[in-house]
C-alpha cells in the first residue's frame, strides 16, 4: 500500500494540476459574456432594422456568423493540434484536439440551429440546401465521425494518431466542401444566409464585431475549461491505474 | 567469437498508452551470435523481437542493426532482417511459389527463380510449389515460412517461438536447418523450450514483467536458470 | 526496386482477387441491384421524373459500390495477419499506398466497364454515346479521387475495431464534394456535351480534389499504416 501511495504521489507532484476554472478562464468567460450582451443590446435595440426583405430576422446574423467563424476557428485549432501531435507525440496535443473538435461540433450545431431559425423567420422554410448550411451540416457529420473513430480504437496512442490524421483530413475538406456546394444548381434555393446587400451600418458593425469577439472569447474560455477538466480526468485515470496495479 | 555488434539495444522501452510492457532493456548480440530470449508469457519477449524487427517503434531507447537505426534507414535495416513467428505471414490464396515470388520481389532478391528453387528444395516443398497455401498442412506452412524468412539472405534472423505448434517432422526439419545455417546468420530466438534454446545459444536474456531478470554471455546449463525457471533446478550438466 | 515492389504488390492483390473472385463479383452485383432498387423506389411514387435523377444516381451507385471494394482492400492482410509481412519488407510505405490504390482503381474500373452499359440500358439517358469520351474522362478523374481517399481511409479503418462500419462513416462526408462535382458535371455533360458551361470547372475541381488527397496520403501514409 505504501508503494502504491508513493507511486501515486509521483505524477501528482510532477504536474501542477490546474483547477478547471482558473482566474484567467473566469475572466475570459466574463469578458465573453459582456461582449455578447453588448452585441445583443446593440444589435437588437440600437442598430436599425434591416431595410431588405430580411427585416428583423437579419439580426440573428450577429450571432449566426460569429458562431460559424468560431466553429471554423475551433476546427483550425484542432488541425494545428493534430499536426503538433504527429510531430511531437505529446498527449497534451491530443487532448487539445479533442476539446477543440468537441467545441467545434457544438458551435457547428448552433450554426445550424440559428440557420434554421433564420431560414424560418426570413423565408418560411425550415431547411435550405444553401452552401453555408450544407457545409456546416457536412462538418457536423464529419467531426461526428471523428468521435466514432476515436471510439473504435482501443490503444491510446493509436487512437490519438488516427484522430490526428482525421482532424487534418477533415479540416482540409471543409473549404473543399464549401467550394463544391457552389456547383449546385442555383435556381432552386434562393435562401442566402449572409449579410443583406444593403451593406452594414456602423452600428451593425459594432454589434457584429462585439458578437465576433464575444464568441471567440467564449470559445477560448470553454476550451480552457475543457482542458482543465480533461487534465483532472487524466490525473484520475493515472491514479486509478497506479493504485490498481 | 569476437566480432562487431550486430544487434545493439540500449535502454529499450515500450509503452502502449499508459501500459508499459518493456522497461530499460539493453543487450548486444555479436555478429554470428545466438541470443536466446526466455521469460514467462507477457514478459515482453515478443515485444522485444518486434522492436528489433522494426514492427514497433521504441517509446524510449533505441535498437540498431550493424550500427544502423531503423528510424533513419528503415529499408536497409529491414533488408537485413528475417522474421519467423507462429504466424507464417503467407497469403492463403496464393501458391507456395507465388508467395515466395512476391517476397522475393519485395526484398529485391537477385535471380529470384533460382533462389526460390533452392529454398523449396531445402524445406522439402518442391513437389507442392504450385499448391495454394490453404491446402498445405500446418507443418508445411511453417516450412514455407522458414523459406520466406531466409529468402533474402538476411544477416539477422528473429525467431518468435518458431517450434510452437509444429509436428515432429517439421520441428526436426527446423532444427536441422538452424544447425546448418547457424554460422551464416545472427540470431535472436524467443522460446519456452529452455533445453533447445540453451543448446543453440551463446547468450541468454531472461525477461520478466518487461524488465531484464537475467543476462549472461556464454553457454549455460538449464540449472543456471533455476532462479527464474525453478523447474530446471534439478538439471545439472546436459546429457 | 520501387517499381518492382509496386508491381509485385498489385500483382498479388489481383491474383488473390482472381482466385477468390469475392470482391469484384459482389461489387458488380451490388451496383446493378442498387440501380434496380433506385428505379423502383423512385418510379413507384408515380412520377416519371427518374430521368431527372439519373446523372446523380450513377454516382450514388459508384460510391456505395466502391465502399464495398474499399472495405476489402486490406481484408486479406488484416484477416490473415499478414500485414506484418508487408511492414517487414524494405518497402516505402507510399509504394504500398500506390499499389493498394491502383488495385482499388482497377476493381472500380472493372465494375464500371460493366455497370455503365447496364446503366445505359436501364435508363437510356440522352447524350451518353455522343459525349462518351468526356464522360470517361470525368469518370476517370472521379475514380482517382475515390480510390485515393478511400485507400487512405481504409488503411486507418481496417486497424480499428468497427472497421466495416467505420469506413462508410468517415468516407461518405469526405466524398460529398466529389459527388457534387461529378454528378453535376454528368448532368451538364449529358445535356450539353464537353463544352457545356461549368463542365470544365468541375473537371478542374476534381483534379484539385484528387491532388489534395494524394498529397495528404503521401504525407501521412507512414503513420496511417503502422508504426
Amino acid at each position: 500500500m505504501e508503494s502504491a501511495a508513493t507511486v501515486a504521489a509521483g505524477p501528482v507532484s510532477e504536474q501542477t494540476a490546474p483547477a478547471p476554472a482558473t482566474a484567467t478562464t473566469t475572466a475570459i468567460l466574463a469578458a465573453a459574456g459582456v461582449l455578447l450582451a453588448a452585441a445583443l443590446v446593440v444589435g437588437f435595440w440600437v442598430a436599425p432594422t434591416d431595410a431588405s426583405t430580411l427585416g428583423f430576422s437579419q439580426k440573428i446574423f450577429y450571432f449566426h456568423a460569429p458562431i460559424a467563424e468560431t466553429a471554423l476557428l475551433a476546427f483550425g485549432v484542432a488541425f494545428v493540434a493534430a499536426l503538433l501531435y504527429l510531430r511531437r507525440g505529446d498527449a497534451r496535443y491530443d487532448r487539445l484536439g479533442v476539446a477543440a473538435v468537441r467545441l467545434g461540433l457544438l458551435f457547428s450545431l448552433l450554426v445550424m440551429v440559428t440557420g434554421v431559425i433564420w431560414g424560418r423567420a426570413a423565408w418560411g422554410v425550415w431547411w435550405a440546401w444553401e452552401p453555408r448550411l450544407t457545409t456546416f451540416l457536412i462538418a457536423c457529420l464529419l467531426y461526428g465521425g471523428y468521435f466514432v473513430l476515436r471510439g473504435a480504437v482501443e490503444d491510446e496512442s493509436r487512437r490519438a494518431t488516427y484522430a490526428a490524421l482525421f482532424a487534418i483530413i477533415a479540416f482540409v475538406d471543409v473549404p473543399i466542401t464549401f467550394f463544391a456546394t457552389r456547383f449546385l444548381p442555383e435556381g432552386l434555393h434562393p435562401v442566402v444566409l449572409g449579410p443583406a446587400g444593403s451593406g452594414m451600418d456602423a452600428r451593425d458593425l459594432v454589434a457584429f464585431l462585439a458578437g465576433l469577439a464575444g464568441m471567440t472569447l467564449l470559445f477560448i474560455g470553454l476550451l480552457r475549461l475543457e482542458l482543465g477538466i480533461e487534465a483532472l480526468r487524466e490525473e484520475l485515470r493515472e491514479l486509478k491505474f497506479h493504485l490498481g496495479r | 567469437m569476437t566480432g562487431a555488434a550486430q544487434i545493439s539495444a540500449v535502454g529499450l522501452g515500450k509503452a502502449f498508452g499508459r501500459r508499459e510492457v518493456l522497461h530499460d532493456v539493453s543487450f548486444t548480440v555479436r555478429r554470428g551470435g545466438f541470443l536466446a530470449l526466455f521469460g514467462p508469457n507477457g514478459a515482453g519477449k515478443t515485444t522485444t523481437l518486434r522492436l528489433v524487427a522494426t514492427l514497433l517503434r521504441p517509446s524510449s531507447g533505441s535498437v540498431t542493426l550493424a550500427g544502423r537505426d531503423p528510424r533513419d534507414e528503415p529499408a536497409a535495416v529491414r533488408r537485413a532482417i528475417g522474421f519467423l513467428s507462429h504466424n507464417p505471414l503467407l497469403y492463403r490464396d496464393l501458391t507456395a511459389q507465388e508467395n515466395l515470388r512476391f517476397y522475393a520481389d519485395m526484398y529485391g532478391v537477385a535471380e529470384p527463380a533460382a533462389r526460390i528453387d533452392e529454398l523449396l528444395d531445402r524445406v522439402e516443398l518442391r513437389h507442392r510449389r504450385h499448391d495454394v497455401v490453404a491446402t498445405l498442412s500446418r507443418g508445411m506452412v511453417q516450412r514455407l515460412a522458414i523459406a520466406r524468412a531466409l529468402l533474402h539472405r538476411p544477416a539477422v534472423l528473429l525467431l518468435d517461438e518458431p517450434h510452437a505448434g509444429l509436428d515432429a517432422h517439421a520441428a526436426a526439419l527446423l532444427d536441422g536447418l538452424l544447425a546448418e545455417i547457424r554460422d551464416e546468420h545472427t540470431f535472436v530466438m524467443a522460446t519456452h523450450d529452455v533445453r533447445r534454446g540453451l543448446e543453440l545459444a551463446d547468450q541468454v536474456l531472461v525477461l520478466d514483467g518487461g524488465r531484464v531478470a537475467l543476462q549472461r554471455d556464454g553457454r549455460l546449463e538449464p540449472g543456471d536458470l533455476a532462479d527464474v525457471y525453478p523447474e530446471h533446478a534439478g538439471l545439472g550438466a546436459r546429457a | 526496386m520501387g517499381f518492382r515492389q509496386y508491381r509485385a504488390l498489385v500483382r498479388k492483390d489481383l491474383l488473390s482477387e482472381l482466385r477468390t473472385r469475392e470482391t469484384v463479383v459482389a461489387m458488380f452485383l451490388f451496383v446493378v441491384l442498387a440501380m434496380v432498387v433506385f428505379h423502383y423506389a423512385f418510379t413507384a411514387t408515380g412520377g416519371g421524373a427518374l430521368s431527372f435523377y439519373t446523372g446523380g444516381m450513377l454516382w450514388v451507385v459508384f460510391v456505395f459500390g466502391a465502399l464495398l471494394g474499399l472495405n476489402r482492400s486490406f481484408a486479406h492482410e488484416k484477416d490473415e495477419g499478414v500485414l506484418d509481412g508487408l511492414l517487414l519488407c524494405p518497402v516505402d510505405r507510399v509504394t504500398i499506398f500506390l499499389a493498394k490504390m491502383t488495385g482499388n482503381l482497377i476493381f472500380l474500373g472493372l465494375i464500371q466497364v460493366v455497370a455503365v452499359p447496364v446503366f445505359a440500358l436501364f435508363f437510356a439517358p440522352h447524350g451518353m454515346l455522343a459525349h462518351l469520351a468526356a464522360l470517361l474522362v470525368l469518370i476517370a478523374l472521379a475514380d482517382l479521387g475515390i480510390a485515393a481517399l478511400g485507400t487512405l481511409l481504409a488503411t486507418i479503418a481496417m486497424q480499428t475495431r468497427a472497421r466495416d462500419l467505420l469506413l462508410p462513416i468517415v468516407f461518405l462526408p469526405l466524398v460529398i464534394p466529389l459527388v457534387i462535382a461529378a454528378a453535376s458535371a454528368t448532368g451538364a455533360l449529358l445535356s450539353g456535351g464537353a463544352g457545356a458551361p461549368g463542365v470544365l470547372g468541375r473537371l478542374l475541381f476534381l483534379l484539385v480534389y484528387d491532388g489534395v488527397f494524394l498529397v495528404l496520403a503521401y504525407g501521412t501514409y507512414d503513420v496511417a499504416i503502422g508504426e
